[in-house]
């Protein structure tokens, strides 16, 4: 499963280009069909790779795959400060106006009216990294919890609860998803295409070829 | 549950409507219901201009009235008196009783009303019924409601030429999921399609935003974060909401609403006036209608001048023998309804606390609804915010309609050239919604205020060893400890249950409120070892319960008792 770095016009966001494979094995083989956005905000230092184990990354990158948002599970590894696009020493002020960019970019109310689920839990993350970083003792815990390598700190605690009910939950999730996924494949892409550059386009056909192969 | 079949009205227009649609996209039109008056706006191309009827009126009494075979709204309709409004064929606060059952206080209340509520406090939908040729014909809130909705509609079509059909609703704070679903319901009925449904105070804070991002552009400033306290008090409900804005974005901090409101003040004045006014009235024949409505109109008359003047004299002859006459004095009025008042302040408090905005912070104190032109409201909204004077620069009448004008373009995915669109409003849930567990208590797992659109999850457990199905039932509320306070929303069987003492499954509980605000319960109860067989899990789309929501949580109650129980699991850290 492969990533491909997009440049959407209009957005000051750069999509990641990892090739990575998946080092986990999933209990279902992943949809061909959708090839995930890579979603990222400038990354201040490369910190993830280290983190990226930390935590039940098998249950959740599972899920994510079984979404076919292998992109969301990457977002999900990237601290908040990352997600909010500011540095570890960024200010209340700083806070509240990279969520607000945020939310007018991702808020589903202004989302592609195909994308609808996918913004929806985008803006989901980012109210979750505003919300823990806007509150000061919410925040000192979470930049505690980041300083001993337990990156994930909130939304990892509850999900060190619940991993194997998203994980069933989920499974009901991609027998309808599978069967819309066809229909959403072809509006992303014709969504997605017109902002491309022509290099995208042309790793996008490449792909689509090859998975209807 | 069957849902009655509804005809939808003027079809003949669809021809005319697909017309029109392929050429320009139609844009929404903004609509505010009130107890008492009601208005309309859109977005003009340039700016949000208020619809006028043929009489000239910007703002409609909501009233409908069954004189004749076809009954007529406060659109269209002259009233030739405003006692005939009073008559008891006219039904009026249709948004005071919609989508209540009759154990409802506020139901209680309109029983007053010179129409007929009647209510056999079992927990199910009031009887309501408007007097016709000396006879009790019975109706609907909804149905009342999808009539005068049908009149506006006619009107804005006329207005703009074009067959209107999307439209932004705005709804009181309080309204629960089960409230919204009647309001769509009505809209549906009277050939409308529901775009957004918006808080009150959420459409004022969007105008607000407005403003802002105008103020910040021709300073040429950054156009940083400003706090605005929005209070909106009008007939029926009462209204606070805490927004952060900046660059055209609202983001609802909190939201506080209750149900009181102008009708309170009349209804504690009228009873302050003549004591025995509910023993009097109980029988609702064709004489007390008209001592009631004659009283009604006095009272409201006096409470209207005391707006403007220190005192007023009431002399009205209610035609059984008991004649009002007295001075009423700002003082007198505003000790009778003190509790309202007070209600109010603390309805402010709550919202700054919930919104964790120190009073200090605070920009900008916003003021609307037809409420608000009363001095001792002003007063205790300057008092409680610590405020020499209210923010300026608004119609206190035309905010709400104004804001739902600009979602209604906003939605309908119309741009500005002057940026005037680029709005955005992040909401809020105005009530929690949880499960009930912990021994009939209501466990929030959606908090009040939380961010829409949300997603949250709480794992709970059994309360009896081997126990092998839960009850989910799901209410809505302001948090109330005991679960039967809240609105009960819907219920269903988690079966399948893996055998084991109490307290060691785990039943995974997940609240979904997607981009249009539908909720979503999953649940399913988790499984150990590979060679257990899973379950598959639930997905049920709340409110299921229909009418008599009052009655199933006692059914419920009665059949199950506490075998079908759950308690939370304590969070690990």
């Amino acid at each position: 499963m492969r990533c491909h770095g997009l440049t959407i016009s209009g957005s000051d966001s750069r999509f990641l280009v990892p090739q990575y494979s998946t080092p986990i094995s999933t209990p279902r083989p992943p949809n061909p069909n959708l090839s995930p956005l890579f979603f990222s905000v400038r990354i201040p230092k490369p910190v993830y790779s280290a983190r990226i184990r930390v935590g039940p990354v098998k249950a959740k990158a599972a899920s994510a795959v079984d979404d076919g948002l292998v992109a969301e599970a990457a977002a999900a590894e990237l601290s908040f400060y990352e997600l909010l696009g500011i540095p570890e020493s960024g200010s209340l002020v700083q806070i509240k106006q990279a969520y607000k960019q945020l939310a007018r970019k991702y808020h589903p109310d202004v989302s592609p009216p195909d994308r609808v689920e996918e913004y929806t839990r985008r803006f989901i993350r980012v109210q979750e990294a505003y919300e823990t970083l806007s509150d000061p003792r919410r925040r000192a815990m979470y930049d505690r919890d980041m300083a001993k390598g337990l990156h994930l700190a909130f939304s990892a605690r509850r999900r060190y609860q619940n991993d194997e009910g998203m994980e069933e939950k989920s499974e009901w999730k991609t027998r309808w998803q599978s069967q819309l996924s066809e229909l959403k494949r072809r509006s992303m892409n014709k969504d997605v295409r017109g902002n491309m550059s022509w290099g995208a386009r042309m790793r996008r056909r490449r792909d689509d070829l090859s998975n209807e192969l | 549950m069957a849902e009655p079949a509804y005809t939808v009205a003027s079809d003949s227009e669809n021809t005319e409507e697909e017309k029109s649609s392929s050429t320009f996209p139609e844009i929404a039109i903004g609509i505010d219901i009130g107890t008492s008056q009601c208005s309309v706006a859109v977005w003009n191309g340039s700016q949000v201009e208020l619809l006028k009827n043929t009489r000239n009126q910007k703002m409609m009494r909501s009233y409908v009235t069954f004189k004749d075979e076809v009954p007529s709204g406060g659109v269209s309709n002259q009233l030739s008196h405003e006692h005939e409004l009073l008559s008891g064929a006219a039904i009026f606060n249709m948004k005071r009783l919609i989508g209540r059952v009759d154990t409802d206080p506020v139901v209680h209340a309109s029983r007053s009303l010179p129409f007929l509520v009647q209510t056999m406090d079992i927990g199910v939908r009031p009887f309501i019924a408007a007097l016709v040729n000396n006879v009790w014909r019975s109706t609907t809130p909804e149905e009342a409601l999808a009539i005068f909705l049908v009149e506006l509609r006619a009107m804005a079509g006329i207005q703009l030429k074009r067959p209107v059909r999307n439209v932004v609703l705005t709804i009181p704070v309080s309204f629960g999921r089960f409230q919204l679903t009647r309001i769509e319901r009505a809209c549906a009925m009277a050939g409308l399609h529901v775009l957004r449904l918006m808080p009150e105070p959420t459409a004022v804070a969007l105008l607000y935003a407005q403003q802002q991002q105008q103020t910040a552009h021709d300073n040429m400033g950054s156009g940083s974060e400003k706090i605005g306290l929005i209070f909106n008090m009008g007939a029926g409900y009462c209204d606070v909401a805490v927004t952060a804005t900046a660059g055209g974005v609202s983001q609802i901090r909190a939201l506080a609403g209750t149900t009181i409101g102008g009708e309170d003040l009349l209804q504690n004045m009228m009873h302050h006036l003549l004591p025995n006014a509910e023993t009097l009235f109980s029988t609702h024949g064709i004489s007390e209608i008209k001592a009631i409505g004659l009283l009604r109109v006095a009272t409201q008359d006096a409470i209207h001048k005391l707006s403007f003047q220190a005192s007023v004299q009431i002399d009205v002859d209610l035609g059984n023998g008991s004649k009002i006459n007295k001075v009423l004095d700002r003082q007198e009025f505003e000790e009778v309804n003190k509790k309202v008042f007070e209600k109010c302040e603390s309805l402010i408090i709550q919202c700054l606390h919930d919104a964790k905005i120190e009073v200090e912070d605070v920009n900008d104190v916003i003021a609307v609804g037809g409420c608000s032109y009363i001095p001792k409201v002003k007063d205790l909204v300057l008092n409680v915010c610590k405020r020499q004077e209210l923010y300026k620069g608004m119609n206190p009448l035309e905010a709400a309609v104004s804001g739902a004008a600009l979602e209604g373009a906003v939605a309908s995915g119309i741009s500005d050239p002057f940026g005037n669109l680029d709005l955005l409003t992040i909401q809020v849930t105005p009530l929690a919604i949880g499960i009930r567990a912990d021994g009939g208590k209501f466990v929030p797992i959606i908090a009040r205020n939380t961010t829409m659109p949300a997603r949250k999850e709480m794992t709970f457990t059994t309360v009896h060893d081997n126990q092998t199905e839960a009850l989910i039932i799901v209410y809505e509320g302001e948090g109330q400890q005991n679960a039967e306070e809240n609105h009960l929303l819907g219920y269903f069987k988690i079966v399948g249950i893996p055998s084991a003492p109490k307290g060691v499954p785990e039943i995974s509980v997940c609240l979904d409120i997607d981009a249009s605000n539908v909720l979503r319960v999953y649940a399913s109860a988790k499984h150990r070892g590979p060679h257990q067989k899973a379950m598959p899990s639930m997905e049920v789309r709340m409110p299921t319960v229909d009418d008599g929501h009052g009655w199933c949580a006692e059914a419920l109650h009665r059949a199950y008792g506490s075998t079908s129980d759950l308690v939370t699991v304590q969070k690990k850290i």
